[in-house]
């Protein structure tokens, strides 16, 4: 798996610990703040560039955040959060990251952060932070030395992959992270106990629902399953396998000028087993057939597996097709195919026959033909 | 000495630490098809002290240990690899412990995804430089003809043959990921190349083995002559590729596909299948890493297949593939259940030669029949005799009812009493219980003086079988070797009415149907009633009693004993973990075939 997007709330708090006093807002939340406070409250859900989207209210009255977060939801945000109001000049905004790399943790420091530091990287000096050096770099950085120490052990305890405070004050010996950003390495959370949990991890985009089906499937299962839908109306849709093959049929409809019309993209490796394969295929399937393009089909394609069996694997999708095979032989929908692996003959000349009987044969194709043919008949075919 | 040239001189082993028997059965069947000895050595897993694996088409058991440290050194000395196929979580701690036992290995392959960064980042500290580790994540590593480490190119032994892994050639396949290896493998036979070496480097995001450490590789082996790379978009590996051209550092020719120009399509960037392939920089996509490549003189193709194009492009083509049978290794199946020879059935003693007895020394089966019936053996005969029939039936083999009972018990992982007991359970009227009721039979027949005619009539019409008739595997024309072996008693015993009248009955039930002869429970009965009268004096009356008493089928179950007991521990000892009847031996009858 891949880094994930933890929620601000959530970083903050493993950060600071009890001496954190944001809190975490959703619709129907009452939280009752003293009526004079001054607070900032925010959209909490992994988004970048949040002030230029206007989904960060500065200095907002306790009454107001109700009428704020229902414009929120109604723009389709759910999780929100607020925090008391740090009063600053601009010109005390820092930048501070930390990135898990080859070598160990890069730490990234700007005298001048805010939000727009990424027009001047080269103001942000580069280090390589360890449990060692932690006064040294406090030193160069100006950043206390008890803070420093604590978001490196939170980092590594907690398996972070990448913290952006930005900004960050740095008042002597006191701190405030003004805005953090985190993400966190999903393999590594069965160590970390008592830290995150699903529950804190954010999808930036409210995704479809059929990826939705596709990532609880894949929490149930050892083999990788993916999916993304990139075009609802596309007319060309992808049941690929591997990681790297899948971008290689992709990059081939892209090549073709048919970058627009593709459908999803997704994978399915590491020896999914028959029925993994067909609750997967039936989501693609349906997610094609519910797409207004005038004309579709399906690429099934794939490079030559190492060990993912061919037989198995496509036993699964003609299930799927199977259940959907009159809506796709009205829609007139053709299936294009190209796979190589364990069991590949057996396979192939299964899926072909099926797509014989069924009326929904493109062309079936083995290891011989490259992998992009069957990209290219299909194209061709709409 | 570049370590692929001694890995391709030296006797490369490895052990494997976790279970995927598929991708070790691929590794065995390399070996044996390149002509090499078999390099899986050990299997580190829990629960069971030995798998069963091919070797070509013979069984062999690859032993299984708890630990690396419980390795015997006999065959941890040739131990220098280690496949990896834990799971994310544990990748990383059972490759310390490798190498912790092992500080001479010279590498490994570490199969899962999902290990943890953190867990990457510090295998890379400890061990980048100093040992080959391919992944996490992909496919491994393999040396044509010589090293498979891993599932690469391919787990079937058509896939081994198509590939054309048993030979050794130059182009080199070097790829992040799993799936493009095997394709970039079938690509390069496709092309009439042979590979040099081939190497996945795992599509994570923190490979041990770095490309430049892979490339480095490719440059120092004499054999590889050029490189076929894929890369995907995300990550700044093949700028790594660029600093190594321009330094002089790697000058063998580069053919190359940078995947990826499909994010070019989309708005914003799309995570697509390894962890790594999320473009977070302008300079990590496909389209700039290939435009870098092509700069310093790689043929970096704009599409796949002008890729595959450029591959026939590499040095290379002269080489001869060695003519490979694999239909026997199609055709092979694998046995459910695996154990010795107890005794050797083919080999059946002599005990009577020339109307002399060859082996007159009397010993357990004699002390444990005069036990039996409570009363001294004493006669050299009668002595010779149950010994003999001690030695006829310890073990009939590992297929009989009661030796597969109590294997299958053992298996379950029940102690050696149970599992006896077990097997001890299916003796009765179909499966070595006979003797008892055979002796009845005959006792019956002698003392009735009728023919054999009558009697064969008599007891059919009754609708009994006769017990101490018949054999599944031998009939008249194949006799039954052990049943002539003790018919020889006859020569020291003048009367022998019973064998007499038993040979009779054959005669009768022969004529009907061949394979209903005289069975090695009949013959033993026969002899044994024969045996008690003559040698020892016992009257009808008598023998009539131990009948009743069922001594007859004593005289099976004691020696049996001995060989279900050979069978359980020799399954203990090869412990192959549960035992499951495979579906293709199951026959589920259909529900519309039942009665009512």
């Amino acid at each position: 798996m891949a880094r994930v997007k933890l929620t601000e709330y959530r970083a903050k708090k493993l950060i600071l610990g009890e001496a954190y006093s944001g809190v975490s807002l959703s619709m129907d939340s009452e939280v009752l703040f003293p009526k004079d406070a001054h607070l900032v409250v925010k959209v909490d859900q992994g988004i970048k560039k949040r002030m230029k989207q206007g989904l960060v209210a500065v200095d907002i009255a306790p009454h107001k955040i109700h009428a704020q977060l229902k414009e929120w939801n109604k723009r389709g945000f759910t999780s929100f959060l607020a925090e008391e109001l740090v009063p600053h000049e601009q010109a005390e905004e820092q930048y501070l990251s930390l990135e898990r790399v080859r070598e160990g943790i890069r730490l990234l420091h700007g005298r001048n952060g805010g939000i727009d530091i990424e027009e001047h990287p080269e103001s942000l000096t580069e280090s390589l932070l360890s449990q060692e050096n932690v006064a040294e770099i406090s030193e160069q950085t100006g950043i206390p030395v008890p803070f420093l120490a604590r978001v490196l052990s939170v980092f590594e305890s907690m398996h972070f992959s990448f913290i952006e405070i930005n900004p960050l004050l740095v008042r002597g010996e006191e701190v405030h992270l003004l805005d953090a950003a985190v993400l966190v390495d999903s393999a590594a959370q069965f160590f970390v106990s008592d830290g995150w949990s699903d529950a804190d991890i954010t999808e930036a985009t409210a995704s479809h629902e059929a990826e939705e089906k596709i990532a609880d499937l894949q929490k149930t299962t050892p083999a990788s399953l993916k999916l993304k839908v990139l075009n609802p109306n596309g007319s060309l849709f992808f049941l690929l396998s591997g990681g790297g093959g899948s971008i290689v049929a992709a990059d081939e409809a892209a090549l073709k000028g048919m970058g627009s019309e593709i459908g999803n993209y997704g994978e399915y490796s590491g020896g999914p087993t028959q029925e993994e394969t067909y609750l997967y295929a039936k989501q693609v399937i349906a997610l094609m057939l519910a797409s207004k393009a005038k004309k579709k089909a399906l690429v099934i394609a794939g490079g030559v597996a190492n060990f993912t069996d061919v037989k198995t694997t496509f036993a699964g999708i003609e299930s799927a097709l199977a259940e959907s095979a009159e809506q796709l032989r009205k829609q007139d929908i053709k299936v294009f195919v190209r796979r190589g692996g364990p069991n590949e003959k057996i396979g192939l000349a299964h899926m072909e026959k099926f797509l014989q009987q069924e009326g929904l044969l493109g062309v079936v194709y083995g290891s011989v033909t490259p992998i992009t043919q069957a990209v290219d008949d299909a194209v061709a075919a709409l | 000495m570049n370590v692929l040239e001694q890995i391709r001189k030296g006797d490369s082993g490895m052990v494997v630490s976790g279970n995927h028997p598929r991708i070790v059965q691929s590794i065995l069947d390399f070996d044996y098809l390149s002509g090499n000895t078999q390099s899986v050595h050990a299997i580190v897993t829990n629960g069971r002290r030995s798998q069963k694996f091919f070797w070509g088409t013979k069984e062999i058991l690859i032993p299984c240990y708890k630990s690396f440290s419980e390795i015997p050194q006999s065959l941890g000395a040739r131990v220098t690899f280690l496949l990896n196929v834990q799971s994310g979580r544990r990748a990383a701690e059972s490759t310390h412990a490798f190498f912790a036992v092992f500080p001479e290995a010279i590498g490994a392959h570490i199969f899962a995804e999902n290990v943890p960064e953190a867990h990457a980042t510090e295998l890379i500290s400890t061990y980048a430089g100093k040992k080959i580790i391919a992944g996490p994540s992909g496919v491994g590593i393999l040396v044509s003809g010589t090293l498979k480490l891993g599932a690469i190119g391919g787990v079937d032994s058509s896939q081994l043959v198509s590939n054309k892994l048993m030979t050794k050639g130059s182009v080199a396949v070097v790829s992040t990921s799993g799936g493009m290896t095997g394709e970039l493998i079938h690509a390069v036979s496709e092309a009439g190349r042979r590979l040099s070496f081939a190497f996945c480097i795992g599509g994570d995001r923190f490979p041990v083995s770095s490309l430049s450490e892979v490339l480095a590789l490719a440059e120092a082996d004499p054999e590889t002559k050029g490189i076929a790379y894929f890369g995907e978009l995300g990550g700044v590996d093949e700028y790594e590729i660029v600093e190594l051209i321009r330094n002089k550092k790697l000058t063998k020719p580069v053919v190359a596909y940078i995947a990826g120009i499909i994010d070019e399509s989309f708005d914003t960037h799309v995570q697509f299948g390894h962890a790594k392939a999320l473009v977070a920089h302008k300079d990590e996509s496909a389209r700039a890493k290939r435009e870098a490549l092509r700069e310093v003189g790689v043929q970096a193709a704009d599409s796949f297949p002008e890729f595959l194009a450029a591959l026939g492009a590499l040095p290379g083509g002269s080489e001869v593939d060695p003519e490979i049978d694999i239909g026997p290794l199609l055709a092979r199946r694998a046995s459910i259940l695996s154990t010795r020879e107890i005794v050797d059935l083919k080999a059946i003693p002599t005990f009577v030669e020339k109307g002399k007895l060859v082996e007159a020394e009397s010993g357990f089966m004699s002390t444990a029949v005069s036990a039996l019936l409570g009363k001294q053996l004493t006669s050299p005969t009668s002595k010779a005799f149950f010994e003999a029939v001690g030695k006829l039936l310890i073990d009939h083999g590992g297929n009989v009812s009661g030796a597969v009972t109590s294997m299958i018990t053992a298996r379950a992982g029940k102690d050696l009493v149970s599992s006896l007991s077990a097997g001890l359970l299916t003796i009765g009227p179909r499966f070595g219980g006979a003797i008892n009721d055979a002796a009845k039979l005959w006792m019956k027949g002698v003392s009735s003086n009728a023919s054999a005619v009558s009697f064969v009539e008599e007891t059919t019409r009754a609708g009994s079988l006769i017990l101490g008739i018949g054999h599944k595997k031998y009939r008249v024309g194949i006799p039954d070797p052990r049943v002539s072996a003790i018919e020889a008693f006859t020569e020291l015993l003048p009367k022998h009415e019973y064998f007499t009248f038993a040979r009779a009955v054959e005669k009768v039930t022969t004529g009907k149907n061949g394979s209903l002869i005289l069975n090695v429970d009949g013959a033993i009965a026969a002899l044994t009633l024969d045996v008690l009268a003559e040698c020892e004096g016992y009257t009808q009356k008598e023998l009539q009693s131990l009948a009743e008493a069922e001594f007859f089928n004593a005289l099976f179950v004691l020696p049996r004993t001995a060989g279900f007991m050979a069978h359980i521990i020799e399954q203990k000892r090869n412990d192959e973990g549960l035992f499951r009847l495979p579906d293709s031996l199951l026959f589920t009858r259909p529900g519309d075939l039942h009665e009512g």
